[in-house]
């Protein structure tokens, strides 16, 4: 039957080679115009299973909270300068808009609203007529589309003017309520040393968690605007009114901007008006904020700006990997040419074969968008599986045809049997390769069943491409030279050329002879390297999947290290305001959460407010009773002196109990107050102060005097108004706090979740985080629960595809081979091979991660070809012929692992390390099967030949050869 | 009387046997808390911790221990830094005191910080010195024996008592049968006792004074994956030490 097909389509390729060129070229133009409309996405939810609740729930955030995917700008250089470049740029953002496709958009409504009026006029198709009146409006608001909603870099500082107070914990207002009472300089600092001494020392835990830690430092940035304005006033510079009132703001409020711990860098946070999921816009959006970050900087040539967050990080990574993907694709076939050049020793029969796999990949690709209309962070890679896989269909077929054409065969004859001897393992090889792709469909995740779906049925397309479109292009070549030939020599045969891999043959020969040491070494080998297999690790670490050299990345970095900043979190949606608040609670008493932030940040419960509103009013009472003293008294000099002192004392003190505690950040912001212990050279800032006071104490003391008539007022009023003991309501609540925590129609609430460890390097740290908050609610989604499951999926996947796989190889092998120990045999090698391949990952220094996993049933289903292929020849050949199999079909075998590992290699240049890796796993895997290919299978057959005679009969086929080796 | 020896030996190793076989949960965590509570100590060690940007940082600090435990003063040695700086430790660290030598003060700190981390480590001031805690605040039950580190082991787990308020909900330790020495310690965490939250790990057990004592200590936090080691560099047990040296006003000497 596969014999009558192999023939019939030999005789059509021979005699009607026009008719089919055709076909083949509307096939690629068709498929082509699918192939262009593919995307790629590299998000690792797109690898999760559909229809999973936490992607579900994920994407449901992202898309009813424009504030869950941002681009975050990141702002480097001197403090103010940075500012400046902020308060410049922010302003802009939100005018950006597209109206670069407004004709395009113009038009689809126009089409639409003609559609609506022929529906109107036919009547009855009202709910057709609602979706494209959807349509529309949706199609309207692409038209001057406002990019972005707003840029969030400060907070909110007028909502703090009035309610700050009430956002502080009782127990805190309790004991710090005391710097809020006096609101003269002497007073002032006697309280706050009086808060300091009872909060910080007496009570430790205030600094033992991250996020102490970092109230701890705004409070200490605080205190020292606050010395810096004092030392200006003391030294007798002018001061202004806003310098000074800048200072009480300071104190009260703290830093407005969104600033890092050492104030070289600020970032801004532009929410978009789009979310992630939406590409087109993604790219749109980025290009225009890329293009206005440029032109703001011209302006401030002394600051550094780039971009960052989840939008940038996407535009990067989908930007990089289609570059990335070209880039190996074009490096892998210059190899897989030049190799091809080299071995085959000619031009065109190579240059024919990449022409056939550029084709099939057109073909492979158009299939691929019909069938899952677009790619992700894994089956973006079928292309150069594809490329590596798919070429070494076209080298069997021309390698076949080039050995009958030079022994003289003609080409239909040369086509038949080439068809015959080669086409037959060509479509085992790859049906067993396509099957062994199909036991990912088995696989719970998206990421690996499409894996399996893109790659079968893009094998299946180059597989067709290569019987249909290949041998129409050898035909038409060879009829071209041998008219060439006619005319030039007058028909004189042209000299064949041996290119049949001679010493492979006789290395094989020897082998087989030798069967006894080739199998000791072969199981000496083995046994070291399924050793070294079983000590492969997992990789728990997935901070190494991060591309390299992405800006958007390396950003992340910076913002992890100067603002102390994870991007790592997860999400929980709630129903209401109060819910939001007790799950944020119960979040933030795990010991396994750093933070919270959700709406109770800006609105507490009616019970705290109360709670609080005892406190505030006594602030208010005593702060308005107190009255301010226009002058500072010289025997309160003294006194003021003496608290400066207490206030140095008490810095040092939390600097050395933030070193003891390994505090870095509380310990970097008192040195630059009190100075660095280690460095006894280095600035004390209170140390210069108190000099100044003491300098010319009557000078001083008037200058003091002027500082405190502007100071105090401001200062005191500052903290009446502070003082508010109405309500807050949701209604009172800031636009850009309310659209950050709940979604526009105010009945969805988001809480961020922040860990204490960076989980990304450790896995059991991830699990215990997503245990803990999974176990307060069962919804909570985000990065690190999406990734564990991955993990888990990915994990489980791998294995259950490898097994299956194996199983339906054997299958496949032995309807092919007839017998179930020619399968068995035809398998060794690739068993060996898989154990030589995990091995040697081991030996080099690679780690089992879900990308190499994935490659274990690849391998399986790559790796048994080279088998395949020795064994059909060695059934069809006769026994005693190892010499002749493996000078023919082993260079064949050695033409397609090497192009299939040049293929797999060329992902060692990509910069997404997942996929460099995978493409070293495979390389190694594809090297491995073919070494034990042509060490082990040699010893086996030899051994087997010897134990059941040496006759040379044929055990299957009639067609013989060509003696081309023998010959010549 | 070869006969009478061997069987002699026999015996003994049979009752002895039979005597361990017999110890209950109570009697070995008596045994394990006489060991943990010398009736006095003095002693030199380092310990490294890790800070919150991930750098290292190593202390050596000498210490006193009297009335098994009851009171502790540690006093910093390196790095030069935190030279003198000090902390003492009273009624089992209910009362914790720090002295600066940069400020020449003394500050109290707060009855709640025994259960933080101490000095930026993985051990907490409760672990430091909590005195009869496991007898006082936990109920003991006898396990099946197991091996841990190449030792024969009694394993216990301890579960908080109702009315105590100590930080960890369950322990399970491993004692060594030999010396009662427990080599690791498993803490729970304190409202979730399925979670296990840190691990004790100790080596290097040698006999010093007759008192088995472990010259390395490692605690192990499973939620950061982060782990202090504390060497003993010195020890001396039933050493002399007076009352006077466990003072707020001795604490700046």
């Amino acid at each position: 039957m596969r014999e009558k097909f192999l023939i019939r389509l030999a005789h059509w390729h021979t005699h009607y080679p026009w008719r089919i060129l055709p076909v083949v070229i509307i096939a690629t133009i068709a498929l082509g115009w699918f192939a262009q409309q593919l995307t790629i996405t590299m998000r690792t939810q797109d690898l999760m299973p559909e229809g999973d609740p936490k992607v579900d729930e994920f994407n449901r955030i992202i898309d009813e909270f424009a504030t869950a995917t941002s681009i975050i700008v990141v702002v480097q250089g001197e403090e103010q300068r940075i500012k400046d470049f902020a308060d410049d740029l922010a302003p802009r953002v939100s005018e950006l808009r597209d109206s670069s496709q407004n004709e395009a958009f113009e038009e689809a409504i126009a089409g639409l609203q003609k559609r609506i009026t022929d529906l109107e006029k036919s009547g009855n198709k009202t709910s057709e007529i609602n979706s494209l009146q959807d349509e529309i409006e949706r199609l309207q608001k692409r038209i001057d589309m406002q990019l972005f909603q707003r840029v969030d870099y400060k907070v909110e500082t007028d909502f703090l003017q009035k309610h700050a107070l009430m956002l502080v914990k009782a127990e805190d207002l309790k004991n710090t309520k005391d710097v809020f009472m006096d609101p003269n300089l002497t007073g002032l600092l006697t309280n706050l040393n009086n808060s300091l001494e009872k909060e910080y020392v007496g009570q430790q835990e205030s600094i033992s968690t991250r996020e102490k830690e970092d109230q701890a430092v705004g409070f200490l940035d605080g205190i020292q605007q606050l010395l810096q304005t004092l030392q200006k006033a003391a030294n007798g510079s002018p001061l202004s009114e806003m310098e000074v009132q800048t200072a009480a703001d300071k104190f009260l409020l703290g830093e407005p901007y969104f600033l890092s711990y050492d104030k070289s860098a600020l970032i801004l946070n532009v929410i978009p008006n789009f979310s992630i999921m939406d590409r087109d816009l993604i790219m749109t959006g980025y290009e225009h904020m890329q293009l206005l970050l440029d032109e703001t900087l011209e302006n401030h040539p002394e600051v550094r700006a780039g971009l960052s967050g989840d939008i940038a990080r996407e535009h990067d990574e989908q930007v990089h990997s289609e570059e990335s993907l070209s880039f190996t694709t074009v490096i892998a076939l210059i190899a897989i040419l030049v190799m091809l050049v080299v071995a085959f020793r000619m031009w065109v029969a190579p240059i024919l074969a990449i022409v056939t796999l550029f084709v099939g990949l057109i073909w492979a690709f158009g299939t691929a968008y019909l069938a899952v209309g677009q790619l992700n962070m894994m089956t973006a890679l079928f292309s150069v599986l594809l490329l590596g896989l798919g070429i070494d269909f076209a080298v069997h077929l021309i390698s076949g045809f080039t050995e009958w054409r030079a022994a003289g065969d003609g080409i239909g004859d040369s086509l038949e049997k080439t068809f015959l001897k080669s086409g037959k393992g060509i479509i085992t090889g790859a049906l067993t390769t396509i099957f062994a792709f199909s036991a990912l469909l088995i696989s719970q995740s998206r990421g690996m069943k499409e894996m399996g779906i893109v790659t079968g049925f893009g094998l299946f397309s180059i597989l067709l491409a290569t019987l249909l479109f290949l041998p129409v292009m050898l035909v038409l070549r060879e009829r071209w030279v041998e008219r060439r030939r006619k005319k030039k020599a007058g028909g004189q045969p042209v000299v064949a050329k041996d290119i049949s891999f001679k010493n492979l043959g006789r290395w094989a020969e020897w082998l087989g002879k030798h069967y006894r040491v080739t199998l000791a070494g072969a199981a000496i080998v083995s046994a070291f390297l399924i050793w070294s297999a079983l000590q492969i690790e997992y990789d728990r670490n997935y901070l190494r999947m991060e591309p390299k050299g992405l800006q958007s990345i390396a950003l992340m970095d910076t913002i992890k290290e100067k603002f102390d900043l994870s991007m790592e979190y997860a999400l929980c949606l709630a129903n209401d305001a109060e819910t939001s608040r007790r799950l944020s609670e119960e979040y933030r008493d795990l010991s396994t959460v750093a933070r919270t932030a959700d709406i109770s940040i800006y609105l507490p419960s009616a019970n705290e407010q109360q709670e609080r509103a005892v406190h505030i009013a006594d602030i208010r009472k005593r702060m308005s009773s107190t009255g301010i003293r226009q002058s500072i008294r010289r025997r309160e000099f003294p006194i003021l002196i003496q608290e400066i002192e207490r206030l140095e004392m008490n810095i040092i003190e939390m600097q050395d109990m933030a070193y003891f505690g390994g505090q870095d950040k509380v310990d970097n912001k008192c040195k630059s107050i009190v100075g660095d212990p280690d460095a006894p050279k280095s600035a004390n800032m209170i140390g210069d102060l108190l000099a100044s006071l003491t300098f010319d104490r009557a000078k001083t003391i008037r200058r003091l005097s002027e500082f405190q008539q502007h100071f105090s007022p401001y200062f005191r009023q500052s903290v009446i108004d502070m003082c508010s003991t109405e309500p807050i309501t949701l209604a009172d609540l800031p636009v850009s706090a309310l659209d950050r925590y709940s979604n526009p129609e105010r009945d969805k609430f988001m809480i961020t979740i922040y860990p204490e460890s960076q989980l990304a390097i450790n896995s059991i740290a991830l699990n215990r985080f997503v245990d803990d908050i999974e176990r307060v609610s069962e919804k909570t989604t985000g990065g690190p629960p999406v990734i564990k499951a991955w993990l888990q999926i990915a994990a489980r996947d791998g294995r259950n595809a490898m097994m299956l796989t194996l199983v339906i190889v054997f299958f496949l092998l032995w309807g092919d081979l007839k017998k179930p120990g020619y399968a068995l045999m035809a398998m060794i090698p690739l068993a060996l091979g898989a154990f030589w391949m995990v091995g040697i990952w081991q030996w080099v220094g690679l780690l089992l991660n879900f990308m190499t996993l994935m490659g274990l049933p690849l391998i399986i289903g790559i790796g048994i070809d080279d088998g395949v292929h020795i064994m059909h020849r060695w059934q069809n050949e006769g026994r005693g012929q190892i010499k002749t199999i493996f000078a023919s079909t082993g260079k064949a075998i050695s033409l397609t692992s090497l192009t299939t590992m040049l293929a797999f290699g060329s992902l060692m240049f990509s910069v997404f390390p997942a996929w460099a890796w995978f493409g070293s796993s495979l390389v190694i895997g594809v090297g491995a099967c073919f070494l034990t290919t042509v060490i082990v299978l040699p010893g086996i057959l030899g051994m087997l030949e010897r134990k059941t005679g040496q006759d040379n009969e044929l055990i299957t086929d009639e067609i013989h050869r060509p003696r081309i080796i023998e010959r010549v | 009387m070869k006969m009478v020896l061997i069987a002699g030996i026999i015996v003994h190793l049979f009752v002895s046997a039979l005597c361990a076989q017999d110890l209950s949960g109570s009697e070995i965590i008596q045994k394990v808390n006489d060991l943990f509570n010398p009736e006095s100590a003095h002693g030199k060690s380092r310990m490294t911790i890790v800070t919150t940007s991930g750098q290292k940082r190593t202390f050596v600090f000498e210490s006193w221990g009297k009335n098994r435990g009851e009171k502790s003063l540690v006093r910093y040695l390196e790095p030069r830094r935190v030279k003198d700086q000090a902390i003492l430790m009273l009624n089992h660290s209910d009362d914790i005191w720090m002295f600066f030598p940069r400020t020449q003060r003394v500050r109290k700190l707060a009855t709640h910080a025994k259960k933080q981390k101490m000095q930026g480590s993985d051990f907490s001031y409760e672990d430091m010195g909590s005195g009869d805690a496991f007898i006082e605040d936990f109920t003991a039950e006898r396990l099946d024996d197991e091996k841990m580190n190449g030792h024969d082991c009694y394993k216990l787990e301890l579960t908080r008592k109702p009315e105590s308020d100590v930080s960890y909900s369950r322990i399970v330790m491993w004692i060594i049968k030999e010396n009662f020495y427990a080599i690791v310690i498993d803490y729970y965490d304190e409202d979730d006792p399925a979670q296990h939250e840190k691990r004790l790990t100790q080596s290097d057990i040698r006999i010093v004074d007759g008192i088995p004592t472990a010259m390395i200590a490692v605690m192990h936090n499973q939620n950061d994956n982060t782990q202090t080691v504390m060497e003993l560099q010195e020890i001396k047990y039933n050493v002399a030490l007076s009352d006077k040296m466990f003072s707020e006003r001795e604490l700046k000497k």
